[in-house]
């Protein structure tokens, strides 16, 4: 059984029809990457995918469960998917290990020493434990989104979906954060990242999906999509950014 | 009336020292009720307006049931109203009418009152600053939080009300300047603070211009004071190192966190 499945899903912000009979299925432990010009719909799936945007019909069913049922726990589905964002949105007036620690303490109840350990674990992991104390504001761009990828990681999410992370970043910086995903994704960790970023995409993913004009108009691998696509729409748009 | 003031200097600065030389205790012992009404009911008005700009920045979601829809919404209005009548009518107005409106069930005491009436007074303010100051937080945060599965009320107090408080500040300090001035009104009343203390001096010795001098250089060091504190406490809190909260040590002291070269 796949993780996500998405069958017709369907999303429009007042008149303007965003995602339009959207079917997808992914797979354990599949990196999926989203490309496409902006305004595709291609953060406005990932954001319905942890529910910050409430699609308006059809169904998302995650490891068994239809995600969109009136009943359902949202916080606790939430806390099994991590969201990494274009600008971080880390909490600015904590510092660095308070903000890996915070939702660990609310949301899973664990105990402040617990945390702490689990926090300093994976601020190690992205490569800022010297960094554990400062305030996030005196951080520089790449800092910061590693730090929001090891407060997700905290959670130990099923699911790691990238809004662009590394498109508020100065080009030096997104060597960095590329170089954290990219070792997520060899340890298995489910990933669903929307990027601009060719390259990485043709690197780390298992699945390219295009989109345009919020339909999927093309998936299959990175061999497959960069070097022979099949669909016009996905020609023009990979001849303008590959170049 | 020449036994009343006749030890009193005719000239404004000689009768204000004379008087105040005279009647000191008065004086301060208003400045202390003052104080004690602006001040208890300033921090009980940021509880109330806390509370009632959380009701009013509740979000419905299209989950949510009707009865919850229905409940979000008379909760919104009530908030809503209060708001609106406690600005928009004068405070003295309030006074009266709510000190001998509820005194026959309270039985409460002018100072009770008073700060009964300033604190829902304030409140009503503190909660269109408060408004102010979650408007001011980047969505971003509330999503963040949401995104961690934090709810609603766990973000509204651990993420954004300890950000917007921060923003607010001054306008927050601001208001208790103006308790200090606006409790005034509370003569009408019987409260026996500063204005009323020295309406009854100034009945005595019958020199309101001079009397009046003295209490306006009080209500001066008063607020001049408060506001040289709260600057300072403002300072403190744009500090880098003024977030409170797990530690402030620096990475150096700490034997777990060698500098080491990572792979990542």
């Amino acid at each position: 059984m796949s993780l996500i499945e998405i069958k017709n899903l369907n999303k429009s912000f007042g008149s303007n029809l965003v995602l339009k009979d959207i079917n997808l299925t992914i797979e354990e432990k599949q990196v999926v990457c989203l490309i496409g010009s902006s305004g595709s719909g291609k953060s406005t799936l990932l954001r319905c995918l942890n529910l910050l945007e409430t699609p308006d019909g059809g169904e998302i069913i995650v490891d068994g469960q239809n995600i969109m049922t009136s009943n359902f726990d949202i916080n606790t589905y939430r806390s099994h998917v991590g969201m990494i964002f274009q600008s971080f949105n880390l909490f600015s007036h904590m510092n660095t290990l308070q903000n890996c620690m915070i939702g660990q303490t609310e949301v899973l109840k664990r105990s402040k020493a617990e945390a702490k350990s689990i926090s300093l674990k994976y601020l190690e992991k992205v490569g800022m434990l010297d960094f554990a104390y400062q305030s996030v504001k005196s951080l520089s761009g790449g800092q910061k989104q590693r730090v929001a990828i090891a407060r997700a990681l905290c959670m130990e999410p099923r699911i790691l979906l990238l809004d662009e992370p590394t498109s508020a970043l100065d080009p030096e910086m997104v060597g960095e954060v590329l170089e954290v995903i990219k070792q997520l994704a060899i340890e298995g960790l489910t990933m669903l990242i929307v990027t601009h970023e060719m390259s990485f995409a043709k690197d780390v993913a298992d699945v390219v999906i295009f989109m345009d004009q919020g339909v999927v108009c093309e998936q299959g691998s990175p061999t497959a999509m960069f070097t022979d696509p099949k669909n016009l729409r996905t020609k023009e748009f990979l001849a303008r950014v590959l170049r | 009336m020449f036994f009343l003031g006749s030890g009193i200097p005719a000239d404004l600065l000689g009768g204000s020292l004379y008087i105040y030389q005279r009647y000191a205790p008065l004086f301060w012992a208003g400045a202390r009720t003052t104080l004690l009404i602006s001040l208890s009911a300033t921090v009980i008005g940021l509880i109330i307006g806390l509370f009632v700009a959380s009701i009013r920045n509740i979000r419905f979601t299209p989950k949510d049931s009707l009865i919850s829809k229905i409940t979000k919404r008379l909760l919104w209005v009530l908030a809503t109203i209060y708001i609106e009548v406690f600005r928009g009518t004068p405070m003295m107005v309030q006074a009266v009418f709510m000190y001998h409106g509820l005194r026959q069930y309270l039985m409460w005491t002018p100072i009770q009152a008073g700060i009964f009436i300033v604190s829902v007074n304030t409140g009503a303010y503190m909660a269109e600053i408060i408004r102010a100051g979650i408007q001011s937080i980047d969505d971003g945060q509330y999503e963040a939080a949401r995104s961690i599965g934090m709810n609603n009320r766990q973000s509204m107090i651990k993420i954004i009300l300890p950000q917007a408080i921060r923003n607010a500040f001054p306008a927050i300090g601001n208001e208790f300047v103006v308790n200090i001035k606006d409790t005034s009104v509370l003569n009408v009343i019987s409260v026996t603070e500063l204005f009323f203390q020295s309406n009854s001096v100034a009945g005595i010795v019958f020199r309101y211009r001079d009397t009046f001098l003295v209490t306006a250089l009080i209500y001066l060091i008063l607020t001049f004071t408060t506001t040289q504190i709260l600057r300072y406490i403002e300072r403190k809190l744009d500090s880098p190192k003024g977030v409170g909260g797990a530690s402030q040590s620096m990475p150096g002291n700490f034997p777990f966190l060698k500098r080491k070269e990572l792979k990542a």
